[in-house]
C-alpha cells in the first residue's frame, strides 16, 4: 500500500520553480523545445510540417516532439510537470484542464488569447480551458458522437432518410427489427447501460444538464425534471433497441466498435473514429456505413452533444515559454486548424468547418458539433472521471431496476455534489 | 510387535523441532574484529532494506501531516497542516464503512484461501502419480497467469449477456438468471472479486501445506493406520502437526496480501456500483493518483498500516517471542 503512496514522493524530492534568469535565452543559442501531443490527435503530416516550419522561423532550436498515451497520461503529467525539467507545451484533455488550472501549474495565457486566434475559439473548449477569470489553456480540437449507421441495412429495412427526430429513431428500430429480427444476433442499435456521453445529450436535450455553476461552485443538478426525463429516454431507446450490450459496463467494454464491425449491429453512437476502428476487422463497413447527428425530441433539430476534445498548455515551469507561445500561435493558425479538419477533427481555433463535408461521418459529427457543451468546468471532474462516476452507476441502477428513477437520480445527484464539494 | 510399541511410544507431537540445547555454556573470549564480522556482512543487506523500504516508509509519514497536491508538489513547496489530512480522513463516515469491509473481505478471502489450499494439499496426497502431476500443473498454471489476464477473463465468465456463467446456469433451468446482473449490487460484486482473488492465492498455499505434508514420515500414517486411526485422527494426530506453522505461515502472508490487493479490486468494477466495493486499497489510489491529494492518501497509508498491524499482531506477538524458528 506504501507503493501507492509512494509514486508521489518519487517526485516530491525534485520538484523545482522554473527559473526567470534562463527564460530569455539570447537568440542563437541552440534551445530545445519539448513538445507532447496525444497519442491520435494531429496526424504526423501535420506535425511534420508545423515542427519543420517552426524550426525554420526560430534559428538554433529544435522541437523534440513526443506523442503519449491517454493511458495513464493524468500521472505522467503530475510527474512531468513537478520535474526540473517539464515539457514545454502539453495537451490536455478538455475535462482534465481545469484540476490543472486550478492548481496552478499552468502558464497564464489571458493576454495572448488574441494573438493565438481567440476570436476562433470553440466556445466549449475555451471555456474548459478558462478558471477563476482567467484563460489557462487554449482549444486544440474538439471530437463529438454521432449515429454511425448501416446504409445497407436501413435501405433493405425501407428507411428512406436518416431519422431528424427521437420519433424517426425509434420508427427506425422497429422498421430493422421487422427486417433483420429473425436473426438472433441483429441489433438494431447497439447501446450499454454506462454510455454517459450519449445519457448526457438526452439530459441537454430535455433542457437539463448535470450540474449548475455557481461562482467557481457547482451543484448537481441530476434530479432534476430534464434530467430524470432524458434518464427515461436512454431507457425507452434501450429497450426498444433489442440491444445484447451489457447494462452494467460502459462502450469500451467491451468495445462497440469491434462489436458494430462484426456486421449484425445496424446503428452504434460513436466518435467518427470508431469506424475505422470497426473496418479494422471488416474492411467493407466503411463504405457501407454513414452518420447522422443524435436526433433531438424536437423534429428537425438536433440533440446538443457532449463535446469532447483536447486542450494546450503551457506548463508554469516550462523554460520557454516564450518559444512555446509562438508554438502555439502557430499551431492554431489557419493552416494547421484547417488540416486538423481535413484529418475528420472539429478544429478548437477555427470556425471553419467545411473540410469536414468531405465524408459524411465527419459530417454528421460537424453538424451536431454546433451544438456542443462541455462537462462541468471544475477542477473536481477529473478526479470523477479518473476515479467512480456516479453517472454510470445511476444508469445501471435504473436500467437493472435495481433502483426506481427517483432514486436512482437522487443518489446520483447526492454523489456527485460530495465530488464537487 | 516391537514396532508397534514404538509407535505407541511416539505420539505427538512427531515432526515438531525438538528442543533447543542448551546455549553454549563454554564461553570464549572473541576479538573485535571477529565480532564485528556478522555485522558487516549483514550491513549491505540492511542497508539496501533501509534506503528501499524505511525511507520511503518515513516520506510516507511525512507527508500525511502536509498539504501536497499537484501545486504544491509543482511548486516545491512544503506546507505542514499536522492532523488536518488524518482529522479529515476519520471524520468521513464512508472511511469507517470502507475499513470495515475490507477487514470483513479480508478476512473472507483469507478463510477460504487457506481452507481451499489445504483440502487440495490433503487430496493430492491421496492421488496417484499422473493425476498428481496434472492438478500439480493445472495449479502452477492457475497461479502464473497474470493477474489481469485472470480478471479479464472472470470478467468474461460473470459477464451479464455473454458471460458463460449465466448461460450454464439458464441451461440449468435458473431461468431468472438470463441477463442477471453480477456487478449491480456491491455484496455480489465483493463476492465475485473474492473468489477470483482465491482463484488465484490458493496454489501458493497449496504448495506450501503439501511440502509440509511431504515431510510427514510416511512410517507415522502406516502405524496410525494400523491402529484403526480414521482419517480424521491420522490427520489431526500425524498431518497437523506436520503442517501447522506453515498454515500459520500461509495465513499471516495472505492476511497481508490480500488486505491490501488492488489490482483485481479496480480492474473489476473501479470500487463501484456506488462505491460499494471500494476497499482501502482503492480509497487510497482515489484519494492519491485521481484526486492527487497525496497528503490525505498518505494518511490514509499510514491508517491502512496501523490496520494490517492490529490484525497481523497475533502472528507478529509469536514472531518476536519466540527465538527459535518455530512459531506454530
Amino acid at each position: 500500500m506504501v507503493g501507492i503512496a509512494t509514486i508521489a514522493l518519487a517526485t516530491a524530492g525534485c520538484a523545482g520553480s522554473g527559473d526567470d534568469s534562463t527564460d530569455q535565452a539570447s537568440n542563437g543559442e541552440p534551445r530545445t523545445l519539448t513538445v507532447w501531443l496525444m497519442n491520435g490527435s494531429a496526424p504526423k503530416t501535420l506535425t511534420d510540417s508545423l515542427n519543420k516550419e517552426f524550426e525554420g522561423a526560430n534559428e538554433g532550436v529544435t522541437v523534440k516532439y513526443e506523442v503519449q498515451e491517454w493511458n495513464g497520461i493524468q500521472d505522467k503529467l503530475t510527474t512531468a510537470l513537478a520535474s526540473q525539467d517539464p515539457p514545454d507545451v502539453i495537451e490536455l484533455g478538455n475535462t482534465q484542464a481545469p484540476s490543472f488550472a486550478a492548481e496552478g501549474v499552468l502558464t497564464d495565457l489571458t493576454g495572448d488569447v488574441d494573438s493565438l486566434s481567440g476570436d476562433q475559439w470553440l466556445a466549449s473548449l475555451k471555456a474548459s480551458g478558462e478558471w477563476d477569470g482567467k484563460q489557462y489553456s487554449t482549444p486544440f480540437y474538439a471530437a463529438n458522437r454521432s449515429v454511425i449507421y448501416r446504409t445497407d441495412m436501413f435501405q433493405e429495412a425501407g428507411i428512406t432518410a436518416a431519422p431528424t427526430s427521437r420519433q424517426e429513431w425509434l420508427d427506425a428500430i422497429t422498421k430493422l427489427k421487422a427486417k433483420f429480427g429473425s436473426d438472433p444476433q441483429f441489433q438494431a442499435l447497439y447501446l450499454p447501460g454506462q454510455n454517459w456521453y450519449t445519457l448526457l445529450s438526452f439530459i441537454y436535450d430535455e433542457g437539463g444538464d448535470i450540474a449548475k455553476k455557481d461562482g467557481t461552485d457547482f451543484k448537481a443538478t441530476v434530479n432534476t425534471d430534464q434530467a430524470k426525463a432524458g434518464l427515461e429516454f436512454y431507457k425507452q431507446l434501450l429497450d426498444a433497441s433489442g440491444t445484447t450490450a451489457p447494462k452494467d459496463n460502459d462502450e469500451q467494454n467491451p468495445e462497440q466498435a469491434g462489436i458494430y464491425g462484426q456486421g449484425k449491429v445496424a446503428m452504434m453512437i460513436a466518435l467518427p473514429w470508431e469506424l475505422g476502428t470497426a473496418a479494422k476487422d471488416n474492411p467493407d463497413i466503411q463504405t457501407k456505413s454513414s452518420a447522422f447527428p443524435i436526433p433531438s425530441k424536437t423534429a428537425g433539430k438536433t440533440a446538443p452533444v457532449f463535446q469532447g476534445g483536447s486542450n494546450l498548455a503551457i506548463p508554469v515551469n516550462s523554460k520557454n515559454s516564450d518559444l512555446a507561445k509562438d508554438y502555439l500561435k502557430l499551431l492554431l493558425s489557419e493552416k494547421y486548424q484547417g488540416q486538423l479538419a481535413e484529418a475528420g477533427m472539429v478544429p478548437g481555433a477555427s470556425t471553419d468547418l467545411s473540410a469536414l463535408d468531405a465524408n459524411p461521418v465527419s459530417k454528421a459529427m460537424a453538424a451536431a458539433s454546433k451544438n456542443g457543451k462541455a462537462v462541468p468546468a471544475t477542477p473536481k471532474w477529473a478526479t470523477i472521471e479518473a476515479g467512480q462516476n456516479p453517472l454510470k452507476d445511476m444508469l445501471t441502477a435504473y436500467l437493472t431496476g435495481t433502483k426506481d428513477l427517483d432514486t436512482a437520480t437522487g443518489d446520483a445527484n447526492t454523489a456527485l455534489d460530495a465530488a464537487f464539494s | 510387535m516391537a514396532t508397534l510399541h514404538k509407535t505407541i511410544h511416539t505420539k505427538v507431537p512427531a515432526g515438531a523441532t525438538p528442543p533447543a540445547p542448551a546455549r553454549a555454556s563454554r564461553k570464549r573470549r572473541v576479538g573485535l574484529g571477529e565480532k564485528s564480522i556478522p555485522y558487516l556482512l549483514l550491513a549491505p543487506a540492511v542497508i539496501v532494506m533501509l534506503v528501499l523500504l524505511g525511507w520511503p516508509a518515513l516520506q510516507v509519514i511525512g507527508i500525511s501531516f502536509r498539504k501536497l497536491d499537484l501545486g504544491e508538489l509543482v511548486r516545491g513547496e512544503v506546507v505542514w497542516v499536522g492532523l488536518d489530512n488524518y482529522t479529515a480522513v476519520l471524520a468521513d463516515p464512508e472511511f469507517w464503512t470502507i475499513t470495515m469491509r475490507t477487514v470483513l473481505f479480508t478476512a473472507a478471502v483469507v478463510a477460504g484461501t487457506v481452507l481451499a489450499g489445504l483440502m487440495v494439499a490433503l487430496l493430492m496426497r491421496h492421488l496417484s502419480g499422473a493425476v498428481r502431476v496434472a492438478v500439480q500443473v493445472t495449479l502452477v498454471l492457475a497461479w502464473a497467469t497474470p493477474i489481469l489476464a485472470t480478471t479479464t477473463v472472470f470478467q468474461w465468465i460473470f459477464d451479464q449477456q455473454y458471460g458463460i456463467l449465466n448461460k450454464t446456469l439458464v441451461k440449468l433451468g435458473f431461468d431468472s438468471f438470463a441477463g442477471f446482473s453480477w456487478f449491480s449490487s456491491g455484496a455480489s460484486t465483493m463476492t465475485v472479486i473474492g473468489l477470483l482473488i482465491v482463484w488465484q492465492a490458493v496454489p501458493f498455499v497449496c504448495f506450501t501445506i503439501y511440502a509440509g505434508l511431504l515431510a510427514a514420515p510416511k512410517e507415522l500414517y502406516e502405524a496410525a493406520s494400523m491402529d484403526g486411526a480414521s482419517s480424521w485422527q491420522s490427520f489431526t494426530t500425524v498431518s497437523w502437526p506436520a503442517i501447522r506453522p506453515l498454515v500459520t505461515l500461509a495465513t499471516f502472508l495472505s492476511v497481508i496480501w490480500d488486505f491490501k490487493v488492488f489490482a483485481q479490486v479496480w480492474a473489476i468494477r473501479q470500487g463501484g456500483p456506488d462505491g460499494e466495493s471500494t476497499t482501502m486499497p482503492v480509497l487510497l489510489y482515489l484519494r492519491g493518483i485521481a484526486g492527487r491529494h497525496f497528503g490525505v492518501a498518505s494518511a490514509v497509508a499510514v491508517l491502512m498500516i496501523l490496520v494490517l498491524l492490529v490484525l497481523t499482531a497475533r502472528y507478529l506477538q509469536l514472531l518476536l517471542r519466540s527465538r527459535e524458528a518455530d512459531v506454530s
